[in-house]
């Protein structure tokens, strides 16, 4: 197992009140890696630390070779990590525009960039909304939006923030294949969730989240009492 | 009672044949005003921005002076001014009392805490995911500024009306400070506030005329864009 990048000594506090004391966070690359967590445990704050959003009261990051603290970290991070809200917000504008949005910061080409946001529109079978205002879609085609507009950054790391918490059973059908799909493709990719019975399928390892620590669990791999977030692997 | 009937008509007339005057002191009214608005709200915005989005000791404090200083009436901000500019003040030396620089400079001190305020409302009713979106998917500090003012802009776009609804009306600032100069620093207000002192109510009641409609579309406004900018989010 390929480390892609470790966290140690996570520690946070909101309002004087500790949040986070993670000794050590290790994410294995090109893998999925599910976390648990009631509502409240930090989820959320963990996610935005690792993106580079939330600055912590302390940890150091080993990536690519560099131990640095965070704030070193940031740029690195911020680039190969990308955060995905738990309702991923779109910009007031067209779908394509909004899957386009991140192309800015690489200076393409407008030839190129338009090239990319096509293809990245028919990965993920957008294309017939290319044009529709993004404000208009449904919960489930944001969420889809929102990954497309993610993965033709080439992140190393996704962040999904609880993805599937309030999608019907179609649109999560279709958001667990987007994720495979990833996955096949190299994106290491981690998914946060309050069920702790929930195990999607598509992880390879489970972690749970409990008063601001961090456990690791046994990967759950029998599915009579978990809801199942990804079916396809049952026909296989 | 026909006097004054005889006076809209001419009132009119004097609109409709371009009557050069009228015209000059109109434009020099938008003129002013538009400068104003124009060099202020940048900063305005930046300002509101950061009260809306950071953390820092006196944040509140400073929110609540700008909403205090918002009533600051119109003729304190022209007296303070007209001492500082004065020959004998402290910014004499700049010989900018009784100039079109003036007014604009008093327009300014007039419309800032309008334009924090209201532009301050906007941001504090973005959404704080789309900053953090825009910082997740690569975008420097600048540009998701600049996102961010676009997914607000029917909110920011009220509070400029507004802040240019307030001082294209105001009389107190512009008198003291402009000094109600005719080809120099005469404005609507201003010249009503003469015209009609004079006796003569034709120009008085073309320009009144002018300066209702305008604030008239100018509130309508406000309210149309404070309607789009809920109806979004
Ligand atoms: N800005 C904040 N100030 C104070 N406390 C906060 C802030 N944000 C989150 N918290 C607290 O931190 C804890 C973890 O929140 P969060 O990371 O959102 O949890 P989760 O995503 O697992 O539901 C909660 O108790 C929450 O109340
Ligand atoms: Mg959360």
């Amino acid at each position: 197992m390929n480390t892609l990048i470790q966290f140690n000594n996570i520690r946070i506090s909101l309002s004087r009140k500790p949040i986070l004391n993670i000794e050590k966070l290790i994410i294995p690359s090109h893998q999925c890696t599910l976390m648990t967590g009631r509502n409240g445990s930090g989820k959320t704050t963990l996610f935005k630390i690792m993106s580079g959003l939330l600055k912590p009261d302390h940890t150091t990051v080993e990536y690519q070779g560099l131990t640095m603290d965070w704030k070193q970290a940031k740029p690195y991070i911020q680039k190969d990590i990308i955060y995905l809200h738990q309702q991923p917000y779109l910009f007031d504008a067209s779908v394509a525009e909004n899957i386009a949005y991140g192309l800015h910061r690489n200076g393409e080409n407008k030839s190129v960039a338009h090239n990319k946001v096509m293809q990245a529109l028919d990965w993920a079978n957008l294309s017939h909304l290319a044009h529709r205002s993004a404000k208009q879609l449904s919960g489930g085609e944001k969420q889809r939006v929102a990954l497309t507009r993610a993965r033709i950054l080439s992140p190393r790391l996704l962040l999904l923030d609880e993805p599937t918490a309030s999608m019907d059973i179609e649109a999560k059908k279709q958001t667990s294949e987007l994720l495979q799909r990833l996955k096949t493709e190299g994106v290491s990719i981690m998914i946060s969730s309050h069920e702790t019975h929930t195990v999607d399928h598509i992880a390879d390892h489970h972690l749970h989240l409990e008063e601001g620590v961090l456990t690791s669990l046994e990967l759950k791999s029998n599915t009579d009492n978990v809801t199942v977030l990804n079916p396809s692997r049952h026909t296989k | 009672m026909n006097d004054l009937s005889q006076a809209s008509i001419n009132a009119f007339q004097l609109l409709i044949s371009g009557n050069s005057d009228i015209w000059e002191i109109i434009s020099l009214s938008f003129g002013v005003s538009f400068s104003a608005i124009l060099i202020a709200t940048p900063p305005a915005l930046v300002i509101a921005f950061f009260l809306a989005f950071f953390q820092f000791r006196l944040r509140r404090a400073c929110i609540a002076l700008f909403n205090t200083f918002m009533s600051v009436p119109a003729v304190i901000i022209g007296l303070t001014l007209y001492l500082m500019l004065s020959r004998s003040g402290p910014l004499g030396d700049l010989k900018l009392l009784f100039t079109q620089q003036a007014m604009i400079i008093g327009q300014i001190l007039l419309c800032f805490p309008l334009l924090v305020a209201m532009a301050h409302a906007s941001f504090q009713a973005a959404d704080r995911r789309a900053w953090e979106t825009a910082i997740t998917l690569g975008a420097k500090p600048w540009r998701a500024f600049f996102t961010l003012i676009y997914e607000v802009r029917f909110g920011l776009i009220a509070a400029i009306v507004a802040g240019f609804g307030r001082v294209i009306a105001e009389i107190g600032c512009s008198m003291m400070v402009g000094g109600n100069i005719l080809h120099a620093t005469r404005n609507i207000p201003t010249a009503i506030a003469l015209e009609t002192s004079k006796g003569e109510f034709a120009q008085g009641i073309a320009l009144g005329m002018v300066l209702l409609v305008l604030s008239l579309s100018l509130n309508a406004g406000v309210s149309i864009f404070q309607g789009k900018g809920e109806l979004r989010s």
